[in-house]
């Protein structure tokens, strides 16, 4: 007998009998439990009890045998699973929004209230909702109407284009109002009189750049710009109009602009070139027309001098020799000119201008 | 194992809806896959996969929580529950036990947690029909054939249903655990390690378990031979 089998009383086996009864001990135990139930009588006993227990347990009707013996809760739990399965699947169902739903349950449920309803509003529509639309179209309509208080951005500026530039007098004003249609990032109507900074910066901007602006339009700013020539930045602008602007008329129009102050050096010189270089008569005929008359105003004029000719003052010496450039270049015209109206109006100025000459 | 009518008609071999021969033979040898494919299958995705594995098992978990629950609807209850559980929780599986051990894991939870809610709210609970009175009371079509299956000795379903009544009675004094672990080992055949792995405890506990639950029973049921 081994050292286990003989330390095996009843207190240790009585507690496995019921796992030896279901066969859930070890080899060990179910061998050293038949050793002591070969020798122990009560524990036999006891063992018998389990098993008879343990029978009757499982011969017992089960639940499930008689709450489910056909299958067919098996079936409807199938089923539902299923359903359950395909509404997990499913993707969520999207809600239709649906405005104004407590509306349009209230007016189902009251038609009379709801048809005076809809006449009371469609009244209202017709009498101050239309005239209302009209009045905002007619103002703001697509363009955004500019007072001429910004300045445009040079942005604005390099990607506008004028889709109408209209010139008209002010009242009380030397200073034509000017109505420009741009397109830049937004339409927008750019009205103000020439002399306002804001107008001025754009119309001079388009002067600048001949190549960008239709000559018509160029024209008409040269037209609005005349009467604030002394603008050192739009005389700037028509001087350089005067030398290089591709079209003649815009040129000669530049040339007039520039007639009050064509007695001022840089202005005259432009003339001189204008004589000596541009090639359209016109052109230089106008030059012609402003150099004689500036040289009329001249107060050293010494024709034009008070009787005691002491008290006149005498020309400066710059002066002097600009006014005899003028003479020469206007010479040379009487005998080179290709162009026979040149030649002559040349002349006729030299005539005019000829006690100064003679000087 | 049987498939329903309509999966055979409209499953593909993806579980995507569609009808063809090649789809219908695909379903069908699902029924030949062994358990891992299948579940990687379901864990992929195919519905159709996921079904053939809850039929494979279904049958064993329903028998477990009427065994446990006592009550069809609860019954019904803790299947839904369950193999929802599975479905929403496939992707978690990892192959480091047998499917079958996981299934009976959340299965046992389930039928735990019905069971403590019953114990903490008894009066919630719809009552248990009695078996001598349940013929008063069927109202049910198929309750109805049922009475009539000629294997029924009427002598025999006598005195099983007073045992049954008196074991049932028995059995609601165990703790919920406890009859888990009774309902698990003698009606559904288990061994102690199952479940242990079942519950997520250790295999002594389960002994222990068993223990009481077999002290307990025998105390209320002395005289039953």
């Amino acid at each position: 007998m081994s050292p286990f089998e003989n330390k095996t009383t009843c207190k240790d086996i009585a507690p496995l009998l019921v796992f030896y009864v279901c066969e859930e001990v070890s080899e060990d135990e179910r061998e050293s439990i038949r050793m002591h139930l070969a020798n122990c009588r009560a524990c036999s006993e006891q063992l018998a009890e389990e098993k008879a227990f343990h029978a009757t347990l499982l011969s017992a009707p089960q639940s499930a045998d008689e709450l489910d013996g056909s299958g067919i809760l098996l079936s409807q739990c199938r089923s539902e699973l299923e359903e359950a399965l395909d509404d997990l699947s499913a993707p969520p169902l999207q809600e239709h929004w649906r405005p104004f739903g407590w509306l349009r349950g209230w007016m189902a449920l009251r038609p009379v209230w709801s048809g005076a309803l809809l006449v009371l509003v469609g009244g209202l529509a017709g009498v101050q909702l239309v005239p209302w639309l009209e009045h905002n179209s007619g103002n703001t309509g697509q363009a955004l109407n500019v007072r001429a208080r910004q300045p445009l951005t040079p942005d604005q500026l390099s990607n506008m284009v004028v889709s109408g530039l209209t010139v008209s007098p002010s009242p009380g004003s030397d200073s034509p109002t000017v109505r420009l249609q741009l397109s830049a990032e937004q339409p927008m109507v750019l009205t103000g009189r020439a002399d306002e900074p804001n107008v001025r910066q754009v119309l001079t901007y388009m002067v600048e750049n001949s190549e960008r602006f239709d000559a018509g339009v160029r024209l008409d700013c040269l037209d609005a710009l005349k009467a604030a020539v002394r603008d050192q930045q739009v005389r700037l602008a028509l001087l350089n109009a005067a030398r290089k602007d591709q079209n003649p008329a815009v040129r000669m129009k530049a040339l007039e602009a520039l007639r009050d102050t064509a007695g001022e050096d840089d202005v005259r010189q432009v003339l001189v070139d204008a004589l000596e270089h541009d090639s359209n008569p016109g052109v230089r005929v106008e030059a012609v027309n402003l150099l004689v008359g500036s040289l009329d105003n001249r107060p050293a004029d010494a024709d034009a001098a008070p009787e005691t000719p002491e008290a006149a003052p005498a020309p400066a010496p710059g002066e002097d020799a600009s006014f005899e450039h003028v003479v020469r270049v206007l010479q040379e015209l009487q005998r080179r000119d290709p162009n026979p109206y040149v030649r002559l109006r040349s002349a006729a100025a030299l005539r005019q201008i000829g006690p100064r000459e003679m000087q | 194992m049987q498939l329903p009518r309509w999966a055979l008609a409209v499953a593909d071999e993806n579980g995507c809806w569609g009808s063809s021969n090649a789809a219908l033979a695909s379903v069908t040898s699902l029924a030949n896959l062994d358990e891992r494919t299948l579940v990687a299958k379901a864990q992929a995705g195919n519905r159709v996969a996921f079904e053939e594995l809850v039929r494979r098992f279904d049958r064993d978990v329903l028998r477990l929580a009427l065994n446990l629950m006592k009550r069809p609807e609860d019954a019904r209850d803790v299947y839904q529950e369950a193999f929802l559980k599975v479905y929403r929780n496939l992707h978690r599986f990892r192959f480091e036990c047998s499917f079958y051990t996981w299934l009976y894991r959340i299965v046992t939870n389930v039928c735990l947690d019905h069971l403590r809610r019953r114990q903490a709210r008894p009066e919630d609970q719809a009552p248990e029909l009695h078996p001598n009175h349940r013929e008063e009371g069927i109202t049910d079509f198929f309750e109805r054939q049922r009475e009539h299956r000629p294997t029924l000795d009427p002598e025999r379903s006598m005195m099983g249903q007073e045992i049954k009544a008196r074991i049932a009675h028995a059995l609601e004094r165990l703790s919920p655990r406890e009859r888990v672990v009774f309902e698990m080992k003698h009606y559904q055949g288990l061994k102690l390690r199952a479940i242990g792995d079942a519950l997520g405890t250790t295999e002594e506990t389960v002994k222990n378990s068993l223990f009481r639950a077999t002290r307990k029973l025998r105390n209320e049921l002395g005289g039953l031979r």
